[in-house]
């Protein structure tokens, strides 16, 4: 009874159609291209999915209150910087460089969502200031020079397994589950849902539109950090250009995922399983051998394809959904 | 909301000046800091009014504003443009290919980087119309999309053996200053004259403000926003071929940084990101600030590094006031 | 009967140009159910919103059980221990039943909310309403009325003293009403102050106990005991003898051909067979209760609803009218919206340009270009024949009175030189002198042969105006009386016919779900 409900929960879920197409593609790829099933393939893949899909996640949170969050790369790259110089000119280590970085992750988040808040001003125009405004930090401590050296302990860890899970691949999984946690079942996530959803009904139930936002551009904020260091782990150098070139995916993949823009309703795993699917694209137009050019040209299919069918389906659930007017006989 | 009702007796008595004050205010302004701006800079960089370095200023200016145009003209239905930048990267390398490898004319190339621009746009327009999707997320997807396409069909190579006539436009000067002004005051003409005297651009204006009271008054609200999407792509358009004109070269890495520029001039000249109010002039000057404050950092040598922190910081206390006058805007719709 | 749960006294509260609520006071007391009256525009909205805290009074105060409270927002009055059910719906479109229920106090376990819990808490309070909906369906799958269910629920569930009903009986069957009524006597009983807004009389005496009624925005009663008071002497209230509405002259009927003609129109909305006819020179009027597809009907015809059968004929020709462009500019139809500030008009412009909007297209020949000056010239002598009083033209809309507002959007279609003028609640919310000044105009447009049809839902001012009155009832018309410009025998007949319309839908077994209300 309960194991066909699951089944039939599954069968509906609505990321159901994006994991057929990235099963397909991973069934597809694999039978074209020898070597993307190789281990280092693979390997290689995840390092990039790790990164990809925690600030997917940073903005999917925003997105969910119902609004923007441009400055996701730049605290991205902000937070990089500032972990790797740490460690490196003041040999801080890591455990505290990272709940460092998280600080500034979630300082620099409650500040977008602060002002966002509390002068009403339109988030995306205060995320693109704040965008400007980090980058600039960002370039002005670092003069576009990396820092090099990072802690051999930093780079053990991102290669280290948990158990027998590596630990590359449980950063994602972990993050996603905490934030599917956070939305499905605590009180400030569900806030969070409502006031993207329909923000004058969640004000009226005595839910703080100004809390909702300001928690959401937080958590945001603390996710794009953490981003930011998993990204100077991959790389094993604080380069002040992580973080640039975040904002396409950042929003392909919650959208691809199913989220509406317009607040109220986002997908983790839908998400997740977008994130992948990007990856995957990147991936295997190397592997075809194609130019780099066409990763380009196919997320924007991928991007504009996933939000009309999106659309699409939204607007057959209204129809068959809507009450029926009546329809006796005239 | 309680205390524009409150406060609503005491607007009354003075509503008469405000709305006039509000909005000469912020042109005013604009204008006042910019001379500030000019006699600091001026004073402390004595190179700042060298030959030499107007002509480079008004050539940035020229682009950048014709850049916050196509942002602006959208911003007039309530939506934006993430793809200004593709789409001029699109005209660039369609009006080089056209002078290099077919070896049109000038003007006829041009037209031919102009007219696929426009039709970029007409295309971000019919599809955010004909699916009801924010134009946010087309535009988002359409940059990288057409952006992408222009790399497969370059094979992201650069047409580098322009014309010298065509280069030369972009040593045309007109005193000290950029020639390439001319092509931007002309644009800021024609949109002024759109704006302020046509039937479509009081339409994109009502369409943007209200988009459901424009439809029950009979504007084709559909019609209009694709029409403000192709002017949004000539704008970016023309921006491009005054970059290649400036780099002598059509490159298809331009483009990638337009973003901020493209917000930064209307939202600093008080064009509402809500729609329904725009302002070309505001909009010049918005660009004239940006592009004095970009010289005015490198030439004090404040560092180039530091130049996006003082852009971001000036865009914030710019939205600050724009919030402050919408706020106004509302308090009077609040009204009864 | 203990007394003063809430308390309002000379409650004012002004707006630039109408004084909304004039030392309004109400009583309502623990243990009763108390029915607040008043036509539209009479000051009970207002009212309500002081209690909820949406506004606050420019005089007077609010007592909760003696204690004076001063809200500054919903989320105070919430937590003053006032339950709500608004006209309007306000739930969480794709959060379930119970947590929409649940919402402001979701169970926890370790942390986490506990679904379980929280369906079972909510079921509780859905089978005290009798009501047969699974807690966790997701509430965008339900229908109005269902929704309208859900909130009266979600009200209950908070155990308030106090308990505010806004119209809750506007979209539910008679069955429907007939449990949420049991169940308001046995929380009366338990000693619950209960305030009760309705339109509907039959309610009013079937469950109040006392009654307090707005008329202008003062009252016109304060707290009658429901047994010291009739319809008749309620209705008297509400409509008064005293207001401008008498005083209007007389009408000279000239009716010409038939200019307007449907039939048997059906659209997407759902209208079924609808048949229609206005002549030149005629004043029509629509009536029917919120919801019956009115304004929905008004917008097919200007085109901007789809219809999807039947045929509309303008002069006896048939007229594709497929956007209100074509309405406007071909057929020369005109609609003035109920909703001004949100279809009507846009605030943030000027009046020239909210007005000049439907003749841009006729100004500055083939380019299409024209200066203000041309649009002033077009437009000033409706501003002036209206008497708009603005300090200019290039004053924003959002700046003017209610009533200056809806002048402007009556200006613009006048301007479009409208053949036939759709005029939709053109009186709610604006003053007494404006009010009698718009009845007066839609008699002047009609001798000047305008086809009106008027939508309102102040059978006052319908009786008044009109002649003719079509009664409407889901999507249908169901009845067509000519007007005998007596209020108590036309609103008789009128409610009769809907009344009756209601009851055969019954037998047939049809549970009503409006659409678009």
């Amino acid at each position: 009874m309960i194991r066909s409900r699951l089944v039939r929960d599954l069968i509906h879920a609505e990321w159901m159609p994006l994991l057929g197409i990235t099963v397909f593609f991973i069934v597809a790829l694999s039978l074209i291209a020898p070597a993307f099933l190789t281990e280092y393939n693979l390997f290689v893949m995840l390092r990039i999915l790790s990164v990809t899909g925690i600030f997917a996640m940073s903005q999917m949170i925003v997105i969910a209150v119902g609004q923007m969050n441009l400055a996701v790369g730049a605290i991205g790259g902000l937070v990089a910087i500032l972990f790797g110089g740490m460690m490196e000119v003041y040999g801080i280590p890591v455990p505290l460089a990272v709940l460092a970085g998280m600080a500034v992750g979630i300082a620099t988040g409650w500040l977008n969502g602060a002002i966002i808040a509390y002068s009403g001003i339109n988030g995306f125009v205060v995320t693109l200031a704040m965008l400007s405004i980090y980058t600039g930090l960002n370039y002005g401590i670092t003069e576009s020079i990396p820092f090099y050296h990072m802690p051999q302990a930093l780079l053990d860890w991102y290669d280290g397994k948990v158990g027998p899970i590596p630990n590359i691949v449980a950063i994602p999984i972990v993050s996603a589950i905490m934030v599917s946690l956070f939305f499905s079942r605590t009180r400030p996530g569900r806030y969070v849902l409502a006031t993207g959803g329909n923000p004058a009904a969640a004000a009226l139930s005595g839910i703080s539109i100004q809390g909702s936002v300001i928690l959401a551009h937080t958590v945001s904020g603390a996710l794009a950090a953490f981003a930011g260091m998993v990204a100077v782990a991959r790389l094993g150098t604080a380069e002040p250009t992580i973080g640039v070139d975040w904002l396409l995916p950042s929003f392909a993949a919650p959208v691809i995922g199913g989220a509406i823009l317009s607040g109220g309703h986002v997908s983790v795993m839908g998400t997740m399983i977008a994130v992948v699917l990007i990856v995957l694209l990147e991936n295997g137009l190397l592997l075809a051998r194609t130019d780099p050019y066409y990763v380009q040209f196919f997320l924007g299919m991928l991007i504009l394809a996933a939000v009309v069918f999106n659309r699409w389906r939204a607007v057959k659930a209204e129809k068959t959904a809507a009450p029926v007017a009546q329809e006796a006989a005239p | 909301m309680l205390e524009a009702l409150s406060s609503s007796q005491r607007l009354k008595t003075r509503f008469e000046l405000l709305p006039v004050l509000v909005r000469a205010a912020n042109v005013a302004g604009l204008a006042i800091v910019i001379l500030l701006l000019v006699t600091i800079v001026a004073s402390l960089a004595p190179g700042f009014l060298s030959p030499f370095n107007l002509f480079t200023l008004t050539r940035n200016l020229a682009i950048d504003t014709v850049i916050g145009f196509s942002m602006m003209v959208v911003l007039a239905t309530g939506g934006m443009n993430l793809a200004i930048g593709s789409i001029g990267v699109c005209a660039i390398m369609a009006t080089g290919y056209l002078l290099e490898v077919l070896g049109l004319p000038i003007v006829v190339s041009i037209a031919g980087g102009l007219a696929v621009a426009a039709i970029l746009g007409w295309l971000n327009g019919i599809l955010i119309v004909r699916t009801g999707i924010h134009s946010f997320v087309i535009t988002l997807a359409t940059a990288s999309l057409y952006f992408g396409a222009m790399l497969i069909l370059t094979k992201a190579e650069a047409f580098r053996e322009l014309p010298a006539a065509f280069n030369a436009l972009g040593k045309a000067r007109f005193g000290p200053y950029s020639a390439l002004l001319t092509v931007t005051f002309a644009v800021g003409a024609a949109l002024l004259v759109l704006f302020k005297y046509s039937l479509v651009g009081r339409q994109i204006l009502a369409a943007g403000a209200n988009p459901v009271a424009a439809k029950l008054s009979g504007t084709p609200v559909e019609r209009v926003i694709v029409v403000a999407h192709v002017l949004s792509g000539l704008c970016a358009g023309i921006a491009g071929v005054m970059v290649a004109a400036r780099l002598a070269a059509a490159l298809p890495s331009v483009g990638q940084d337009w973003l901020l520029p493209s917000f930064l001039a209307p939202l600093l000249g008080g064009t509402l990101l809500s729609g329904g109010l725009v302002s070309v002039v505001g909009t010049l000057l918005g660009a004239v600030l940006v592009t004095v404050l970009q010289n005015g950092l490198v030439l004090l040598k404040v560092g180039s590094f530091w130049i996006q922190f003082f852009l971001g910081l000036t865009l914030l206390v710019a939205v600050g006031l724009d919030r402050w006058r919408s706020v106004y805007v509302q308090r009077a719709g609040l009204k009864r | 009967m203990t007394a003063g749960a809430l308390l309002v006294e000379n409650a004012t509260k002004v707006f630039p140009g109408v004084k909304a609520l004039d030392r309004v006071s109400m009583a309502l007391n623990s243990g009763e159910i108390h029915a607040l009256l008043g036509e539209n525009g009479a000051g009970k909205s207002t009212l309500i919103k002081i209690v909820t805290g949406v506004y606050r009074p420019d005089e007077g105060e609010v007592r909760i059980m003696g204690k004076a409270v001063s809200f500054s927002s919903p989320r105070d009055a919430f937590a003053a221990g006032i339950g709500v059910v608004h006209q309007e719906r306000n739930l969480i479109p794709r959060y379930s039943v119970a947590e929409n229920i649940m919402i402001e106090r979701l169970p926890t376990k370790r942390g986490l909310i506990d679904r379980g819990e929280m369906n079972r808490q909510a079921s509780h309070w859905l089978a005290a309403l009798d009501l047969a909906i699974a807690p966790e369906i997701p509430v965008n799958r339900l229908s109005v009325a269902q929704m309208q269910l859900v909130e009266i629920a979600r009200a209950l569930s908070q155990q308030s003293r106090i308990l505010l009903l806004d119209e809750p009986t506007a979209s539910i069957t008679r069955n429907e009403i007939e449990v949420l009524f049991g169940l308001l006597r046995r929380l009366k009983d338990d000693g619950v102050a209960i305030l009760f807004v309705t339109h509907k009389l039959e309610e009013v005496f079937a469950l109040c106990d006392r009654v307090t009624i707005l008329r202008d925005g003062r009252n016109a009663c304060d707290g009658v005991p429901i047994a010291d008071i009739d319809k008749r002497q309620v209705v008297a209230h509400m409509v008064g003898r005293d207001d401008a509405l008498s005083d209007i002259g007389n009408r000279r009927a000239n009716l010409g051909e038939v200019k307007l003609e449907l039939k048997g129109v059906s659209t997407a909305l759902g209208h079924r067979g609808i048949d229609l006819q206005v002549r030149k020179g005629e004043v029509v009027g629509l009536y029917g209760l919120v919801g019956a597809g009115r304004s929905e009907l008004a917008k097919a015809v200007i085109g901007a609803e789809k219809i999807t059968g039947g045929q509309i004929l303008v002069d006896g020709r048939p007229a594709v009218i497929r956007n209100v462009r074509d309405a406007l500019q071909r057929w020369r139809i005109g609609y003035v919206s109920e909703d001004r500030k949100q279809e009507g008009l846009i605030l943030a412009h000027s009046v020239a340009k909210n007005t000049g909007i439907t003749i841009w297209h006729r100004l500055g020949g083939i380019l299409k270009l024209f200066t203000d000056k041309q649009e002033r010239k077009a437009i000033g002598p409706f501003i002036q024949k209206l008497d708009v009083r603005t300090p200019s033209l290039d004053q924003d809309v959002g700046n003017l009175s209610g009533g200056n507002q809806q002048k402007v959007s009556v200006a613009k279609w006048l301007a479009a030189e409208s053949e036939i003028l759709i005029v939709d609640e053109p009186t709610v919310g604006i003053d007494i002198r404006t009010k009698g000044y718009l009845h007066r105009l839609i008699w002047d447009l009609a001798e000047q042969g305008v086809a009106v049809v008027l939508i309102t839902s102040d059978l006052a001012e319908m009786v008044l105006l009109a002649d003719r009155v079509v009664v409407m009832r889901d999507f249908r018309v169901i009845g067509d009386l000519p007007n005998t410009y007596n209020y108590e025998q036309m609103s008789r007949q009128i409610m009769g016919r809907i009344h009756e319309a209601k009851l055969d839908e019954e037998h047939e077994g049809g549970a009503s779900a409006f659409q678009g209300a």
